[in-house]
Order: structure tokens, then sequence, then C-alpha cells
């Protein structure tokens, strides 16, 4: 019983977040309110007894990305004029309901998701540390070695991009962010 | 105990909101933050399906989804960065140069 | 203990390696001749070659990293266009990059790696990953040029897109990943197989998974209704990033569709869910490609987002080879990524220099080029009349090859339309050749290209030229990538 209603809390809490991060105004209060969703998603993941990911969606996720977007939000120093505009009608309700005629189309075709039988119901018995740092640390250097080095790779490269793309030239450093 | 599809439903409905989100909201800021939402909408779908079929190798898959994330989410900013030195807003209506 | 088989590995470990050296040695020597570092990469691009030649074949990482023909057909594939890319570069780091040289050449070398991995991987994981690697550095290099609106806009633009459709191909995955307990291609058809014995059917999950893996690898491909980022991208990025983009990544983008639709999972489920055929769905696509691409190409009057239009319209005859999902269609859509190197990374190579040296990127101005550089314009019409498809050029012959092979498998109408749609093409492909030759010229700027731009221009041609009328080796190449589909 305990179960149910934590899932239920967490989902409504998951989408809730969801839907106000996009409500926002203020980008700041959309990161805040992705927060929020990313930690109900957590408590998901640890229900699904993945507590290593469960973990490391706080730490990872919300503790160091979003955690960056709030830097960059500072860095800035973003007021209302810097992304408010005027509502062009037309375009602004076409969009709307395209998003909308998306959104219910995707809904239906979740809920239709007939997955075979045996995904629908969550196997009792699962090993004691199904999920725990070390069956997963083993898997990601054994099994899992090659992306795993590959992911190495991609974050040197992003690290190279970015100091490429946020770089101040030395030509326009007066004035300016 | 509350069956998978459940899980699934709720990462479907996190998917479309932040495929909403990507097309209605006009600030990049958010935008970008949309998309992060989809990944982790796509993650938790993986995490329900690895709990069901009792294997972790969707655990490895999310766990490196999140630095692919991080990857991303670093040369995404820096861009953002870029272009708003550059145009001084954010406001992804503006940017409509590149046209014939 | 599992088998890490690294000697396979090596081309890739080599030219990783060999993108580090490029950013140091760019830190280290700033007052050194600016040529010095595009040679280095041009350099390392072609060892990575030799090193592909004599280290290849077999499998590594426990199954994971696949060197098989495909593979190396398709690298051979990115490294041209990257050794392409690089040479035309030379314009652009003398000139307006000259801050990050070491850093864009490094980038364009991490990419192909990208592409590189990718080709390799026959695993969802390592695919998924082999793309972001592929795509991440082509975000920073589309925008490079960071006091140009044009270009931050084009790179965001593109990073929007690149990221949005990740994040789709990802859901995909994802489902395919909890409908078949695997992350393994071949192991997935296995186990779509054995549900399909067990259930009898196998549920909108898996249709679902399918539509977004399409949608997901569409954007990559610019197939057509994802494709509309792509002019805007062509046109404000650095010229050279552009070409890459217009043949790396598609090729990339191309050997991601094959490895997990022909090789896992397309054949199979048309045979198993009769009322959905996916190489309809394809051909549908296909044909909006080649219909849209030609259509929208003929009223632009810049030359790249002409090219970016002609390369949508391109893509869309390489899918009729795939559509056919055979011996032939896969060795038709392979030699014709092939030719489409060579001529699609020499028409922009001519558009590169034409636009370092005049500043334009106007059609127009192209007008009396056949007087002031007659060399210069006799390469550009050897690119176009390939595009177009017309004889002795490769571009005829890869056209023939595609659309032979769709109508071996039955698809007539798609062919008839390619037909038509070639037809159409050449209007515009003309009309470039028109305006150098015939129409009255204006300036009288003499194109003087640089050594290494004269390479790739020569290249370009050459290719063009000799594999138009021996396609023979090529052939036989792209034949053997088929056997790795079983066919």
């Amino acid at each position: 019983m305990l179960e149910v209603v934590i899932f239920y809390l967490s989902a409504l809490i998951a989408i809730g977040g969801a839907v106000l991060m996009i409500a926002q105004r203020n980008p700041v209060a959309s990161v805040l309110y992705l927060i929020v969703s990313l930690a109900a998603q957590a408590v998901l993941y640890i229900q699904l007894s993945a507590l290593f990911v469960g973990a490391l969606l706080i730490i990872v996720y919300a503790g160091a990305i979003l955690v960056l977007f709030l830097f960059v939000i500072m860095l800035l120093n973003l007021r209302g004029e810097h992304f408010e505009g005027q509502d062009q009608k037309v375009g602004r309700i076409t969009k709307y309901v395209l998003s909308g005629l998306f959104f219910i189309e995707l809904v239906i075709i979740v809920r239709q998701l007939a997955i075979p039988a045996r995904t629908d119901i969550v196997s009792a018995q699962t090993a004691t540390d199904f999920g725990g740092v070390e069956p997963v640390a083993e898997l990601l250097y054994t099994k899992y070695l090659f992306p795993f080095e590959l992911t190495s790779v991609l974050l040197l490269v992003a690290v190279v991009g970015a100091v490429v793309m946020a770089r101040r030239e030395k030509s326009e450093k007066q004035g300016g962010v | 105990m509350i069956p998978i599809a459940h899980y699934l439903i709720l990462g479907g409905l996190l998917f479309a909101i932040g495929a909403v989100g990507v097309i209605v909201s006009r600030n990049l800021i958010v935008m970008f933050m949309s998309i992060e939402l989809m990944l982790n909408a796509a993650n938790l779908a993986i995490i329900a399906f690895s709990r069901s079929l009792n294997l972790m190798d969707g655990h490895v898959f999310v766990f490196l989804i999140m630095a692919v994330a991080a990857a991303e989410a670093a040369v995404g900013l820096a861009i953002i960065i870029a272009i708003f030195r550059n145009r001084e807003t954010i406001n992804a209506d503006k940017f409509n140069l590149l046209r014939r | 203990m599992p088998d890490y088989n690294l000697r396979i590995i090596i081309p890739e470990i080599f030219l990783f390696c060999w993108a580090i050296v490029v950013i140091l040695s760019d830190l280290g020597s700033k007052r050194k001749s600016p040529q010095t570092i595009g040679y280095l990469t041009m350099a390392g691009i072609a060892v990575t070659g030799v090193l592909l030649y004599f280290f290849r074949g077999g499998i590594s990482f426990n199954n994971m990293f696949q060197s098989d023909t495909l593979a190396v057909f398709f690298k051979v594939i990115f490294l041209g266009s990257a050794f392409m890319a690089v040479g035309s570069s030379f314009g652009i780091t003398n000139e307006r990059i000259k801050n990050h040289r070491g850093e864009y050449y490094g980038l364009i070398l991490f990419s192909t790696v990208g592409m590189m991995f990718l080709s390799s991987s026959s695993e969802l994981i390592s695919l998924y990953i082999g793309l972001e690697l592929t795509t991440i550095p082509l975000f920073v290099l589309a925008a490079f040029y960071k006091d140009d609106k044009l270009s931050v806009e084009a790179g965001l633009k593109y990073f929007v897109v690149g990221a949005f459709s990740s994040a789709i191909l990802l859901y995909g995955l994802s489902l395919l990943y909890g409908l078949t307990a695997t992350t393994d291609i071949l192991t997935m058809k296995i186990n779509l197989a054995l549900l399909f014995l067990k259930f009898g059917k196998i549920g909108p999950g898996f249709i679902l998974a399918m539509v977004m893996i399409i949608a997901g690898i569409g954007f990559k491909l610019a197939l057509v209704p994802f494709h509309m980022w792509a002019p805007d991208v062509y046109q404000g990025a650095p010229t050279p990033i552009t070409a890459f983009l217009s043949v790396g990544s598609k090729a990339a983008g191309l050997v991601a569709l094959l490895r997990i639709f022909v090789n896992g999972l397309w054949s199979f489920a048309s045979d198993v869910m009769q009322p959905l055929d996916w190489g309809i769905i394809i051909a549908v696509l296909a044909s909006a490609a080649m219909i849209l691409g030609n259509i929208a190409a003929l009223r632009q009057t810049n030359i790249k987002r002409m090219l970016a239009f002609s390369s949508i319209a391109q893509i869309g005859y390489v899918m009729v080879g795939v559509v056919a999902a055979d011996e032939m269609g896969v060795t038709s859509a392979g030699f014709y990524m092939f030719i489409y190197l060579f001529a699609n990374m020499g028409a922009f190579a001519v558009a590169t220099v034409f636009g370092d040296q005049t500043g334009s990127d106007n059609i127009i101005s192209y007008a009396g080029l056949s007087q002031s550089s007659p060399l210069f314009a006799a390469g550009m019409a050897v690119f176009m009349l390939s595009l177009a498809g017309i004889p002795p050029m490769g571009g005829f012959a890869a056209k023939y090859m595609v659309f032979a092979a769709g109508i071996q498998a039955g698809y007539t109408w798609l062919v008839i339309l390619g037909l038509l749609t070639a037809v159409v093409s050449l209007y515009y492909y003309a009309n470039i050749i028109k305006t150098m030759y015939f129409a009255p010229g204006e300036s009288t700027i003499r194109i003087n290209p640089s050594f290494p731009a004269k390479l790739v221009l020569l290249l370009g041609v050459v290719g063009v030229i000799i594999f138009g009328i021996f396609p023979g080796p090529v052939l036989e190449f792209a034949r053997e990538t088929a056997g790795v589909f079983g066919f």
C-alpha cells in the first residue's frame, strides 16, 4: 500500500515539476522545478531497485548538470527582455494546437503499449544486490567496457568544444558579457 | 506491486511534456531543459524495463546516458553563451537571420 | 577474462591520439606557419587510412566492436570526407579562425573518430554514444565563426535539432531494449523472433520504437519530414563544415540505419507484421525527399542553400537503395554514397574556395568564371554533371545502380519518380554550368586555390570520373559489405 502511495505521489511531483518548468517565465525557477521533478524520478528509480543510478541521478544530474544551467543563467544575468517577445497570435496558437495534438497522440500510443505480457509484472525475486554499485560497476568494466571508454572520449571532446565556444576572444574583451 | 506499465506510461508522459516544451517554449534555456527532461523520460523507461527483465544492462545504459547528457549540456550551454554574446538575447523567435 | 582485441581498433586509437596531438601542437606553436597544422591533420587522416588497410577484420570488446567490411567501407568514406574537408579549410584557417586552428582541426578529427566507432558498433549503447560523438563536435564546428551571427545561429539550430532528435532516438532505443531484453542487435533479432513465436504478435510498442528510431536517424540524415534544419545550418556553417556535414554525417546516419534496420529488425518486421511494411514507409520518405529537395533547390540563389536541398534529394536516391534492402540495394546505396563523397565534397570545395576569394556565396557571382579561371570552372562543371547523373561521371553509374536495385525489389513507382525528379534536378545543376560559361561575367577575379584545395579538387574530379568509368573495384567492395547482412 505504502508503495502505491509513494509511486503516485512521486509520479505526481515528477509531472507537476515538469509542467511547471515549462510554464515558468523565470528560467531560474524553471531549473528549480526540473530539479524537483528529477528528485521525484530518483525516488522512482530507487523503488525500481536501481539504487546506484538513482543516487547518480541526484548527484550528477541534479547536482552537477542542472547547477551548470544555473551558473549559465547567472553568468548571462538574464532579464525579461532577453527571452520575452511579443506574441504573434496565429503562430502561437498553431504552436499550442500542434503540440497539444502531439501530446494527446503520444499519450494514446503509450497507453496502448501492449508490450508483451512478461513485462507487465515485476519479477518478484531479484538478487539482493540488484542495482547496487558493485554489480553495475562489474558490468560497466567488463561487458560494457567499450561504450564506457567511448564516453570518456566524448567527455574530452565536450571539454574542447565548450572551451572553444565559451572562451572570450581578445578582440571582444571590452563590453559584453 | 505496481505494474511496470505504470512506470512506462509515466515515462511516456514526461517524454511528451518534454517534447511539447521544446516546441512551445521561446526561452532557449527552457527549451534545452525540456530536452534533458526527454532524456530522463527515456532513462525512466529503461530503468523500469531493467527491473522487469531482471537485467542490469539498462543501468549501465542509463549511467552512460547521463555522461552523454553532461557532455551535451556543456557544449550546448557554451553555444548559448556564444550566441548571447553575439545577439544579446536567448529568445528563440529572434534567431531567424538564416532565410534565403 | 574477455578478449580485448586491440589490434583492429588501432586506426581509431591512432586518429584519436592524432587529434590530441593536433590540438596540443597548435597550443605550443602559435607563431609557426599556419599551414603546418593543416598538413599535419591531413597526414594523420592519410596514415589512419593506411592503418585501416592493415588492421581490419574481426571483433573485439565482447562483440561490441566489429571491423567488418561494412564498417571498413564506410570508414573509407568518413576518412575521405574528413580529408577533403580539411584540405579545403586552409583558406578559412588562415583568415577567419586564427585563434582556434588546432581545435578546429581537432574537432573534425574527433567527429571522424566518432563516425568510425559508430560504423563499427553492433550494439545499441555504443551506437548511441558513437552517434553523439559524431554530432557533438559538429555542433561546435557549425558555430565556429563566433563573431558571425549566421554561423552561431546555425550552430544553435543544429544543436537544438540534434539534441532533440537524439532524445527521440534514445526513447526508441529504450523501447527496443525493453522489448528484446538485450542491446546487441543480432541477439535482438533472435529475441524478437522468439517473442513472435510465443505471442503470435509483437504489438504497438515495437511500432512506436521503430517510428521513433526512423525519426531520430531521419533528423541526422535530413530525410524529408525532418529536414527543416538542413538549409539554414548548411548556409550558416563554415563551408568546409557544411561539406563534412552533408557527406560524413549523412554517411554515419546511413550506416546506423543499415545496422539497426537491415541488419536487425526491418526485414524481420516486414515479414512478421503484414499490415505495416517498413519498406513502404521509407519509400514514401525517400520519394518526399526527392520531390521536395529537387523542387526547393530550383529557386535557391545561394549556392550553399542550393547544395543543401540538392543533398536532401541525393539522400532520397540513396534511400531507394536502402528500401530495396537486398544485396543489390545495400551495394548500390554504399556505392552511391561513395560517388556522392567525391562529387559533393568537390562541389563544396569549389564553393569554399570561391567564397574565400570573392566573399560571395551567390550563384550569380559565378558568372564569367569560365573566362577568369577555366580549370576551376571545369572542375565545378564535372561535379554538377556527376550530381545530376550524366554519363560518364560517377553519378550516372550510382543512379543507375540504385534505380536497378529499386526495380529489382519491385518499387517501380519509386524509380519512375526518381527518374522524373532527376530530370528536374538537371535544371538547377545545369543552371550553374550555364552561369559559369554563358552568363556575361561581371567579376574578373582570378580564382587561385591553395595547394591543398587543388589537391582536393583534383581528388574529387579524378574520383568522379575514374569511378564513373571503372566502377568495378568499388562495386565489388560494396558488394562485400552486403555480405555482412547475410545476403
